[in-house]
């Protein structure tokens, strides 16, 4: 394979990849509003009606999953995992080459680290979807346990698949002061 | 020959059951090996989330982080279904030896129990109970089972179904910590819980009445080891483990009794006054409920268990024990 | 190596990996993995542990107060309620010397009470209050510095993506901590208007400043109508978790409701600006699980190495006295601070200090109220400091440099260190209002 070819690849692997975690990046958006609203249908449920939601625990539980698992290849993608990049900035002034070596690196080992996941959750998943097992209370609430394990495990491959992508790019504009998102666009 | 031994649990060591294992269960089973001098356990004991939270026990014990473990059976409704034994039989025995000599019976005379957790690649020991009975404790004053229509109570797990009888009752999911808090606001009529456990979270001064209602002890604990750890230990060892761990049932079972007696004392003096539910009050509740002995025994029936059977069993353990039912639970046709 | 050297040696290499920029979640995950599998000799085991910590940790309940009081401050930032009651300050400050930055860290201390994070707070005032000081000739590292310094509030006044994390770490009530953190944060409010006082008083120039021209003060109905929505939802949110009426979970779902109504009522938001709000609330928490999620593989990795245990014994045999303990606590602290998020430090240094506390019958939400305020003297010290950072980036004026910001923002820090020891040597600021 030429260079050329395989920069298009990559290119348009990315673009599928960035597709996908944005869409995925969406819905754990809407998973917020859900929680913010299945909370408060509780509470009112609880103290006007006198009906709590028996199921509310759980259906937090799983929108906190969706939330995380579903928005972390966004993060990722847009250089907002944690980081302390005070030391890359510094290199990055002096030692250019180095510097693009050791983020290379990095990605490489997040890489890793998020297939690693998905080989632990995978296992998982095929004994949750065959067993059926739930969480809850039988006969109050339950929930399944399988979507979630699904989640994560597809949300690791996103993850490594993004890092991978990053690393075949070179694409890493990182920024000194990661900022509220959004804020410029909204003030105006 | 030396063997270690990692004994995890998420709860604090400082938890009754967890004492017990450092201050009884340990001790003896180093007594016991030290008869023969064959061998000696090395034990590193693990506890409060340094490895696993209190959900964690059993998936930290399938998985190889810790040998032996008190797994904390209510966590786990879907894998260990028929560990809901006892909390599915209310208003049977407000005894935990009595309870936890009959589940642990019905654990090794039926295959269910020992094949749950050994699809969860462990070895049942033996099982632990260590709440005597809830009970029903109520800021307001209360007479009979009729002040319990239209009320809010906080409760957790499956004894939030007991109430499905009463007429407009309505249950709120809580933990033990909330209770407290749920009472004083009104934001819940009432609390369901053990008298030990309303001693340690205080509920005298928010909730100075207690319905003694004796809905009845449940089982919540299970010793388990690991099954490769298992397989790999001698034969002497295994026998050893087998036996304390019955001796560790009992003993804790006994001790949470003591507690339950002068948590009842404590209450007491704390200015609470404990009102007795009329025996008829006490059948009306049970009959009016759905019978959900019934409902779990046909689950496992369905699921190839012998379900029926072991609820049979476990209430005529209960009833040459002495504990007749107040509703038989056994009797009823499941469908 | 016995697997207490390794799990120290751990630790010092989660630290160089942070430093060189390893995304943190990464570095704690990458090397309490290898740990393990070095440790036991046992590649299985180390899956084993990244299985359960994965899912576990984000399936707790009291983690949904993460994405609901981000939500609730994304929100009434946008709503405008940290200037309103900017405003509100300034009206009742004007006359005192250095009034302005006084009613910064007023507003600030009382905006923390509606966000859960100190980036919300930097970010609010430094477009509020800044310009204002500037255009009244303050002395700028003065003006940046108060506006870093107070900013940190955010996270020490409830509610507290903080005070949250540490909860989860050392099994306390999330509303005990809460309601802990109430009198320390109006406790560094304080300290820091008398600083600005006596700054005022002995140096007025490092405050500069020319008084106030006659403007006319706030009519009382403008001041109801800046002030109403953030009390009301104060009512509300600490209310509802102080009386019990709500949990910390519900209190935040309650707070984000009625943030968004004022909002709308205001006409403060348009649908983009809510969706923005909502696509970052899942952003940052996220982030915050994530990092959770691998700070929960390190302490488990740490209480496999037996770590804990043999450093309580060690304290034990050593005979430390509570003083250097403390000592040897926030000096770790401000070191890490340094370079690392408030977050990861609280998540690094806990687990490796918690069983050391506990057997001293020390209370572990005083433990939490000292963690919270020491790690977060770091989101004032450079290299990395996020408050000043974010001062910098909003400001985005040429004339004030991010040195300008942490050299202005060292006193606060000094102010903050001399507040966490009276903390730590009167337990009772942190506990009296749960007893
Ligand atoms: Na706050
Ligand atoms: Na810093």
């Amino acid at each position: 394979m030429t260079n050329g070819t395989f920069k298009t690849l990559a290119t348009g692997l990315s673009r599928l990849a960035s597709g996908i975690a944005i869409s995925a990046n969406a819905v754990g958006t809407i998973v917020v509003l859900l929680l913010v609203l299945v909370v408060n249908f509780d509470v009112i449920a609880r103290g006007v009606f006198n009906k709590p939601f028996l199921g509310a625990v759980e259906v937090v539980q799983f929108s906190m999953v969706l939330i995380v698992f579903l928005q972390l290849p966004d993060v990722i993608r847009v250089n907002r995992l944690t980081r302390s990049d005070g030391f890359l900035t510094v290199l990055g002034s002096r030692y250019p080459r180095t510097h693009n070596i050791l983020r290379q690196a990095i990605n490489a080992v997040s890489a890793v680290f998020m297939t690693l996941i998905a080989f632990a959750i995978w296992p998982e998943f095929t004994e949750m979807l065959e067993t059926r097992d739930y969480f809850g209370i039988p006969g109050v609430f339950t929930a399944p346990w399988w979507p979630i394990k699904l989640v994560i495990f597809l949300s690791a491959v996103l993850c490594a698949l993004v890092l991978v992508l990053k690393i075949a790019l070179r694409e890493d504009n990182f920024e000194l002061v990661r900022m509220p998102e959004h804020e410029e666009e909204d003030r105006s | 020959e030396k063997i270690t031994a990692v004994v995890i649990d998420g709860y604090p060591a400082k938890a009754l059951w967890v004492q017990e294992i450092t201050n009884f269960f340990i001790p003896e089973v180093d007594k016991r090996l030290a008869e023969t001098g064959n061998y000696e356990m090395d034990w590193q004991e693990s506890y409060g989330g340094a490895i696993v939270k209190p959900r964690g026990v059993l998936d930290g014990i399938k998985l190889g982080l810790g040998d032996i473990g008190v797994v904390t059976t209510i966590f786990h409704s879907s894998k260990l279904p028929s560990q809901a034994i006892s909390a599915v039989t209310p208003f049977v025995a407000a005894d935990s030896v009595a309870v936890a000599r009959a589940v642990d019976e019905i654990a090794k005379e039926f295959p269910t129990m020992q094949k749950e957790f050994d699809a969860q690649n462990q070895v049942y020991l033996a099982t632990g109970v260590v709440l005597d009975s809830y009970q029903l404790f109520s800021k307001n004053e209360i007479a009979s089972l009729k002040d319990l229509e239209g009320a809010k109570v906080a409760g957790a797990g499956l004894n939030l179904r007991y109430l499905e009888g009463i007429p407009d009752a309505a249950g709120v999911r809580g933990g033990l910590t909330d209770f407290y808090n749920m009472v004083q606001t009104g934001m819940t009529d009432y609390a369901m819980l053990w008298p030990e456990a309303a001693q340690t979270f205080k509920m005298a001064e928010v909730a100075p009445y207690m319905l003694k209602a004796d809905l009845g002890a449940v089982n919540t604990k299970t010793i388990t080891v690991n099954k490769d750890y298992w397989d790999g230990l001698p034969d002497e060892v295994k026998g050893v483990l087998r036996e304390v761990a019955v001796l560790y049932r009992d003993h804790v079972a006994g001790i949470a009794m003591e507690r339950a007696g002068e948590s009842l004392d404590a209450y007491v003096a704390a200015g609470g006054t404990i009102v007795e539910l009329s025996p008829e009050d006490r059948v009306a509740w049970a009959e009016a409920m759905p019978n959900i002995a019934a409902e779990w025994a046909k689950e496992l029936d369905d699921a190839g268990e012998p379900g029926t059977e072991m609820l049979n069993a476990y209430l005529g353990k209960l009833r040459d024990a002495g504990y007749a039912p107040v509703r038989d639970w056994a009797a009823e046709p499941t469908n | 190596m016995s697997p207490m050297e390794i799990g120290l040696a751990s630790v010092a290499a989660i630290v160089v990996l942070v430093y060189i920029g390893v995304y943190i979640p990464v570095a704690l995950g990458v090397v309490s993995f290898i740990s393990i599998w070095l440790m036991r000799d046992n590649f299985d085991l180390a899956m084993n542990l990244l299985k359960i910590a994965v899912g576990d940790s984000v399936m707790e309940y009291t983690f949904a107060t993460v994405p609901l009081f981000t939500f609730m401050g994304l929100i009434v930032s946008r709503a405008g309620l940290g200037g309103d009651i900017y405003e509100v300050m300034n009206s009742g400050f004007r006359k005192v010397k250095g009034g302005i930055g006084m009613a910064t860290v007023g507003a600030n201390a009382v905006f923390a009470a509606v966000t859960g994070s100190s980036i919300a707070s930097a970010s609010v005032f430094s477009k509020v209050s800044v310009p204002q000081m500037l255009s009244y000739d303050y002395n700028p590292r003065f003006a940046v510095g108060v506006v870093a310094g107070s900013s940190v509030l955010g996270m020490i006044i409830p509610p507290s993506a903080m005070l949250i994390i540490y909860s989860f770490v050392a099994e306390q009530s999330v509303g005990d901590m809460f309601q802990a953190g109430i009198v320390p944060g109006l406790m560094l409010a304080a300290a820091y208007v008398g600083w600005i006082w006596v700054m005022g008083r002995f140096a007025p120039d490092y405050i500069g400043g020319r008084p106030f021209e006659e403007t006319e003060w706030l009519s009382w109905r403008e001041i109801a109508d800046k002030t109403l929505p953030i009390t009301l939802l104060i009512v509300v949110v600490l209310g509802g978790i102080y009386t019990g009426w709500l949990s910390p979970v519900e209190a935040g779902a309650s707070g984000s409701a009625l943030g968004l109504i004022i909002a709308v009522a205001r006409r403060r938001i348009t649908l983009k600006g809510f969706w923005h709000a909502l696509l970052e609330t899942g952003h940052i928490t996220a982030a915050i699980l994530f990092l959770i999620t691998a700070a929960s593989i390190y302490s488990r990795m740490l209480g496999l190495a037996g770590v804990p245990n043999a450093l309580g014994d060690y304290l034990e045999t050593a005979q430390f006295s509570f003083f250097w303990v403390m000592f040897f606590y926030v000096v770790l602290m401000i070191f890490l601070g340094t370079l690392l998020d408030t977050s990861s430090i609280i998540l690094i240094v806990v687990p490796l200090f918690l069983p050391l506390i506990e057997p001293m019958g020390l209370s572990l939400v005083w433990f939490g109220i000292v963690t919270v305020v020491g790690a977060e003297i770091g989101l004032l010290t450079p290299p990395l400091g996020i408050s000043c950072f974010v001062i910098k980036a909003t400001l985005n004026d040429e004339r004030i440099s991010l040195k300008d910001v942490f050299v202005g923002a060292f006193p606060f820090a000094v102010v903050m260190l001399i507040v966490l020891i009276l903390l730590i040597r009167f337990p009772s600021l942190s506990l009296a209002i749960l007893n």
